[in-house]
């Protein structure tokens, strides 16, 4: 999405003259300590390099559509952990309960023949389900919400495995609803009025938009998200104002699951099947997007626009480096090095930041 | 051996162990243990059988143990199944295509585990970045450099030595299992005896009050991710010697059960108290289910779903023994409040 932006070098230039307004705002810390102008620039820096290393980087049915399909997938993944993120839990079972809700929707099409989008409506249900019963057992047992989805997420892998070689035919199923091809292949070009046709952008793009701009504005706008947010900034202040702090643990944790489950469908539509795999590239890339996007672990704050951003920047380099020949192996070596990298950056950035606005 | 201080009365002691998490694991594995040999009519109590099962219990406890060992200051180590994967490939490595002898090989495999729990360590300290994100990030770096040594190629055929040396046995016990013994028992006794250990376990519990009484929280971490590492690679030596081949997949499938080990075992994911007792009696019931799958040749898919049923249930149980438990601290609390006022 950004790859026809501008070099934004600005904010890396910027701090010295950004010093007058830190001390005239105390408590908001500087423009440039914003981690998503940070990863905006890294971003645009990255895809000058690359395109002039490999200037099919820029290469709309090479490299551009495929980004993008692939990005909608992992944007929802990122969102999916980023709604528990916000409680101050984690949700390792993002795979599984993609691949569960994944199973549910491909089930409806095989098996009661349904149209694509209630066949989807079923599979979201399921997953929300999984997710909530996540979310009962935290709220039930008190249990760290790691170890609860760890074993979760055991559970289920066994479970998928049987439900796919008992009730599936092995791995996948064959029977694909109406409109699922067309949605996975065509882009808006593939649609003409005339001689004037729609951009290159994947169909599923503006779909995997909707959940984009829902979750954003759940937090920023509904009750419900910013009690949820208080919920993880400090559980015990949440509780004593009131908030049912229970039902908003079970409600994010049922929303991780919904958007698992709508991720396995984005990403079933990509590959056009649903398969017991789906879901089991999606752990690292779930935390990659809102971490490097500036959701806090701790919980109390999210980021849509970061986790959009941290998944852009993931994809920019997995499409960077295939393209310069690099193997799956040592892509996996710069991906964890730009964690690692992003994240040190990052908490320099910051802790300069607050003691420069301590001082002033 | 949960690491629990301040003498009792001997009698209230012996209902402790008999009240313990230890106990009822313990009992646990002897009754699946008893209903295993009952149902394969004996076939489990048989020497070769026996001893595959403690022979292949080896890695499960050590990587049990270097998860707990992490656990216990409050942090957690994604990177232990790879670190093990990478260990192995390398020593491997330098035995097959460097021709170095088994036993430098060896020494390697077991210091690169720790420089790499080292590093994990360090990152943790110096960047203030939440371990579990650090060792995430050290996990697919790690992934990537295991496949780096030699793609997905097998190493096989190095030091004959090494391997009789793995595969063997001592008094019908499996020198592997024998290894993993020797190294839980010296980490009970680093963890109830030595002063790092016990500095540990304080910075786990309460890390203020661990830096009020002049403990270095960041030392602790330091220590922690090293030692978790060193044991990894103690784990990768072993697979290294009972394998007798192996390549870049190893350690794919140690991360789960890594967790579940020392979780089913009683240790709190907040730091602060260690079980190695309960780490190896869990990695023993885990290691059961296994072998029950083998022996009724049973879809391998149900061993994950009943292991994480298990993981669930055993954190369900805690919880609910917790619950007289937090009343008595509350109990606690206000004693210690009247004690203030007073």
């Amino acid at each position: 999405m950004p790859a026809q932006t501008p070099p934004t070098s600005a904010p890396a230039t910027r701090p010295p003259q950004t010093r007058a307004a830190a001390s005239t705002v105390r408590r908001a810390l500087p423009l440039w300590a914003n981690p998503r102008l940070g990863l905006f620039a890294v971003i645009a820096i990255l895809v000058i390099v690359f395109t002039a290393l490999r200037p099919s980087f820029l290469n709309v049915d090479l490299s551009l559509v495929p980004m993008q399909a692939d990005l909608s997938v992992f944007v929802v993944v990122g969102l999916a952990q980023m709604v528990v993120l916000s409680l101050g839990h984690m949700n390792l079972a993002v795979p599984r309960m993609a691949a569960v809700s994944a199973f549910a929707m491909g089930w409806c099409y095989e098996h009661l023949s349904m149209p694509l989008w209630p066949g989807m409506l079923v599979g979201l249900a399921v997953g929300a389900a999984v997710g909530a019963f996540a979310g009962w057992i935290i709220v039930v047992t008190g249990a760290n919400s790691f170890v609860v989805t760890l074993a979760l997420d055991f559970a289920l892998a066994g479970l998928i495995t049987l439900l796919y070689s008992h009730v599936g035919d092995g791995v996948a199923f064959s029977v694909h609803p109406a409109g699922m091809q067309s949605l996975g292949t065509s882009t808006f070009s593939d649609y003409c009025a005339g001689n004037v046709c729609g951009p290159p952008i994947p169909l599923i793009v503006p779909i995997a938009l909707i959940p984009v701009i829902l979750i954003a504005m759940l937090f920023r706008y509904a009750r419900v998200g910013r009690e949820m947010l208080m919920t993880g900034s400090n559980l015990k202040a949440a509780r004593l104002s009131g908030i049912p702090t229970g039902r908003r643990i079970i409600q994010a944790h049922a929303l991780s699951g919904l958007l698992a489950g709508f991720a396995g469908f984005l990403l079933a539509v990509n590959n056009g099947a649903f398969s017991a795999d789906i879901g089991s590239s999606f752990l690292l890339p779930s935390f990659l997007s809102p971490v490097l996007g500036g959701t806090l672990l701790a919980g109390g704050a999210v980021s849509v626009l970061g986790t959009v951003l941290g998944a852009t920047l993931t994809e920019v380099i997995q499409t960077g480096l295939n393209l310069l020949n690099f193997s799956v192996q040592a892509l996996d070596i710069y991906i964890g090095m730009v964690l690692l990298g992003a994240l040190s950056l990052d908490r320099l950035r910051h802790s300069v930041a607050e003691r420069r606005g301590g001082r002033a | 051996m949960t690491a629990t201080t301040g003498p009792a009365e001997p009698r209230a002691r012996i209902g402790d162990v008999l009240r313990s998490t230890e106990a009822t694991l313990a009992a646990i594995a002897i009754a699946g243990f008893v209903a295993l040999a009952a149902t394969t009519h004996g076939n489990l109590l048989h020497g070769d059988t026996l001893r595959a099962v403690l022979q292949f219990l080896a890695v499960p406890i050590l990587v049990g143990l270097a998860q707990m060992v992490v656990l216990g200051v409050g942090q957690m180590n994604l990177s232990v199944g790879v670190t093990v994967g990478l260990c192995s490939m390398i020593a491997a490595w330098m035995m097959v295509q460097a021709g170095l002898p088994a036993w430098l090989a060896v020494a390697a495999c077991v210091l690169v585990g720790a420089a790499i729990g080292a590093a994990n360590g360090l990152l943790v300290i110096l960047t203030r970045i939440n371990g579990f994100i650090v060792t995430l990030a050290t996990m697919t770096v790690i992934d990537g450099l295991r496949y780096g040594i030699d793609g997905s190629g097998t190493y096989q055929g190095y030091s004959p030595t090494l391997v009789r040396l793995g595969q063997g046995s001592i008094l019908g016990v499996p020198n592997a299992f024998l290894v993993a013994v020797v190294v839980a028992v010296l980490v009970a006794f680093f963890f109830r005896r030595a002063a790092p250990g016990r500095r540990l376990l304080a910075t786990g519990g309460n890390p203020v009050a661990a830096r009020l009484s002049g403990i270095s929280n960041d030392r602790s971490l330091v220590v922690a991710h090293t030692l978790s590492g060193l044991l990894a690679g103690f784990a990768g030596a072993v697979e290294l010697a009972l394998s007798g081949s192996v390549n870049a997949t190893i350690g794919d499938d140690l991360l789960l059960p890594s967790f579940a080990a020392p979780i089913i075992g009683g240790v709190a994911l907040v730091g602060g108290a260690v079980s190695v007792l309960g780490t190896c009696l869990a990695a023993l019931i885990v290691r059961l289910v296994d072998v029950a799958q083998a022996e009724y040749s049973i879809d391998p898919s149900w061993v994950n779903l009943i292991v994480g049923a298990v993981v669930l249930g055993a954190v369900l149980l805690t919880q609910l023994r917790a619950r007289p438990g937090t009343s008595g601290g509350r109990a606690r609390a206000l004693l210690a409040r009247k004690v203030r006022r007073t």
